[in-house]
């Protein structure tokens, strides 16, 4: 198991190697900016996003007993796209303090829409899965908001909303990591801090409250953190699919279940996975780029359908 | 030693009645053996214990105090509990399963495991150590989380039909690790259907059978007393005989002689 897991980490250093080095081959100096300049920034930005929406997916999956949900069934994903789309709709080039008033706006809906969620799971009555019908309940709500603005908005801001929607690696630059860095890492590592009371929830959150761990609390602090990570990642990149839902159900098949390292080692494929994604993204049409979102998508889905089959046999 | 109290409780779901005004005292190193009919309100009652269901009127009280006063991890150090129904969608091994439910313990985690591997082997589970929770049966299941159970070391236990799921070898297996538990000291509640089981624990005389009906509290009498056939026949709504056999007495009901 030891071995297995070493052998994972060192493919996914080599996929993110291989991620900055691969593409059309160049010259010195021009090659130089492009991959320090350009590459570099954007496999870490990857590595960010990538590693904090599939550890937060593995969370989530943890504390609501549930192999489907992810960040997308609490709220965050759909109070970003709202946040973001009424951003796009009053004017898409301004800025607040520097930053792009889209990120701004979906940071703000993603924390917002998770809150909504977060405040009904505090209450010591709510069951998980009350919670996760919460977390459907504020989608759906801020589905038909996002929608209502899609429906007023002009014909530029729908093609960028359709383009956002889509989720893709900003070319940010080492700024965009730097502000990436900080709330990443304090959700992830937070976040990690909570294995082993998640780990009782594995035979019930009822047992695990006999246990001794405090459900309501844990359960507040875990969306809490984990939806500060997400929406960080979607107010940058827009919505990605499919990351926090496959990658903790591949660690799951290769590594088993036990959280101490079912978490850390999410962590480590999710970063891979998404940033190996977009160099595919990068490459795949020549002269073109395509989101990442869709690459994620389009291998994501078989994959699912692939790792049920493979679990009920 | 800490004492576990109902005291006058009530719990209301919506309309319905689930316990009313029920008083029961678990003394230090008592066994209660708790009876009564589907919907009784048993299951209720263990989860006030714990702090999982909380009371519309009266109090349920540990070492004096409202259990809502405690915090979890105290809580916890007191008072465990075997559900009747083990849900298992993480497919993690029950060697992990176990040693999680150390989370009292301020330990490390080769700590966890090594008193893990104990409880286990204290079952007789220890086959289900490197196996997933979701392939075993509910009877496997049922035992890694009686060992569970144990690794919490608290002192008052508390076990929702223990028996379930499993083959009568076993069932006189786990009552008489009841009865092992019980004889280092706990106190031990334990929801039964099958009085008869109770002989396995030993010292039989001193366990208290409890009867409850609808949410109404019925009887309190030693396994030994005379009128306990009577008072279960009138608790299920059937006629019991008691059958003697060699050094024990057997409750079962009277078959109806057809016509």
């Amino acid at each position: 198991m030891k071995l297995r897991a070493l052998l994972i980490v060192i493919s996914c250093l080599l996929l993110l190697l291989a991620a900055v080095l691969a593409g059309p081959r160049l010259n010195d100096a021009q090659g130089q900016f492009i991959i320090w300049q350009l590459r570099v920034p954007r496999v870490l930005v990857g590595m960010l996003v990538g590693a904090t929406l599939a550890l937060v997916g593995a969370v989530f999956q943890a504390l609501f007993q549930n192999p489907l949900a992810t960040s997308d069934t609490v709220g965050t994903t759909a109070g970003a796209t709202a946040g973001a789309l009424f951003a796009l709709a009053l004017d898409s080039s301004r800025t607040i303090q520097g930053l792009p008033l889209v990120t701004v706006c979906a940071f703000a809906g993603a924390l917002t829409g998770s809150l909504l969620v977060a405040s009904f799971a505090s209450s010591r009555a709510a069951h998980s899965s009350d919670v996760l019908l919460a977390g459907i309940a504020v989608t759906l709500a801020t589905s038909a908001l996002a929608s209502g603005i899609q429906y007023v908005s002009d014909s530029r801001a729908l093609f960028a909303a359709t383009q956002w929607s889509l989720g893709q690696l900003p070319q940010v630059g080492y700024r965009g990591v730097l502000l990436l860095a900080p709330l990443c890492a304090l959700s992830c590592t937070l976040l990690l801090l909570l294995t082993r009371p998640l780990q009782t929830f594995a035979l019930g959150e009822d047992l695990a409250h006999s246990q001794g761990v405090n459900v309501p609390r844990l359960r507040l602090f875990a969306l809490g953190l984990g939806s500060l990570g997400v929406a960080t990642c979607v107010a940058w990149c827009g919505p990605i699919a499919f990351v926090g839902l496959i990658v903790p159900h591949l660690v799951r098949r290769m590594l088993g279940s036990s959280y101490r390292v079912l978490l850390p080692m999410s962590l480590c494929v999710g970063a891979a996975l998404l940033v190996t994604c977009d160099a595919f993204a990068r490459l795949i049409v020549p002269g073109r780029e395509l989101p990442v979102g869709i690459v994620t998508a389009a291998l994501g889905a078989p994959t699912l359908v692939f790792l049920v089959a493979r679990g009920r046999r | 030693m800490t004492e576990l109290e109902f005291v006058d409780l009530s719990v209301k779901l919506g309309e319905r009645t689930l316990l009313d005004r029920v008083s029961l005292r678990v003394a230090p190193g008592d066994f209660v053996a708790l009876i009564g009919p589907n919907g009784a309100g048993k299951t209720t009652l263990l989860k006030t214990a714990l702090g999982l269901r909380a009371p519309s009127s009266g109090s349920v009280r540990l070492a004096g105090s409202a259990i809502a006063e405690f915090d979890a991890k105290s809580r916890a150090a007191l008072i465990a509990w075997l559900p009747q129904h083990i849900r298992a969608e993480e497919p993690v091994s029950g060697l992990e399963s176990v040693a999680a439910a150390r989370y009292r313990f301020r330990e490390s985690h080769a700590q966890a495991r090594r008193a893990a591997e104990r409880a286990l082997c204290r079952v007789g589970a220890n086959a289900y150590a490197n196996r997933r929770v979701t392939e075993l049966s509910g009877g496997e299941r049922q035992r890694v989380a009686f060992a569970c159970l144990i690794a919490q070391e608290a002192e008052i236990l508390l076990f929702d039909e223990p028996a379930n799921h499993l083959d009568p070898a076993q069932q006189l297996g786990i009552y008489r690790l009841l009865g092992e538990l019980w004889r280092e000291g706990r106190s031990i509640l334990c929801i039964n259907h099958d009085v008869n089981l109770l002989h396995q624990v030993g010292d039989a005389a001193r366990v208290r059978v409890v009867g409850l009906r609808a949410g109404r509290f019925l009887f309190d009498a030693p396994f030994d007393a005379a009128m306990l056939p009577a008072q279960l026949g009138d608790l299920f709504g059937v006629e019991m005989d008691a059958l003697r056999g060699s050094e024990q007495r057997f409750i079962v009901p009277r078959s109806r002689s057809t016509p």
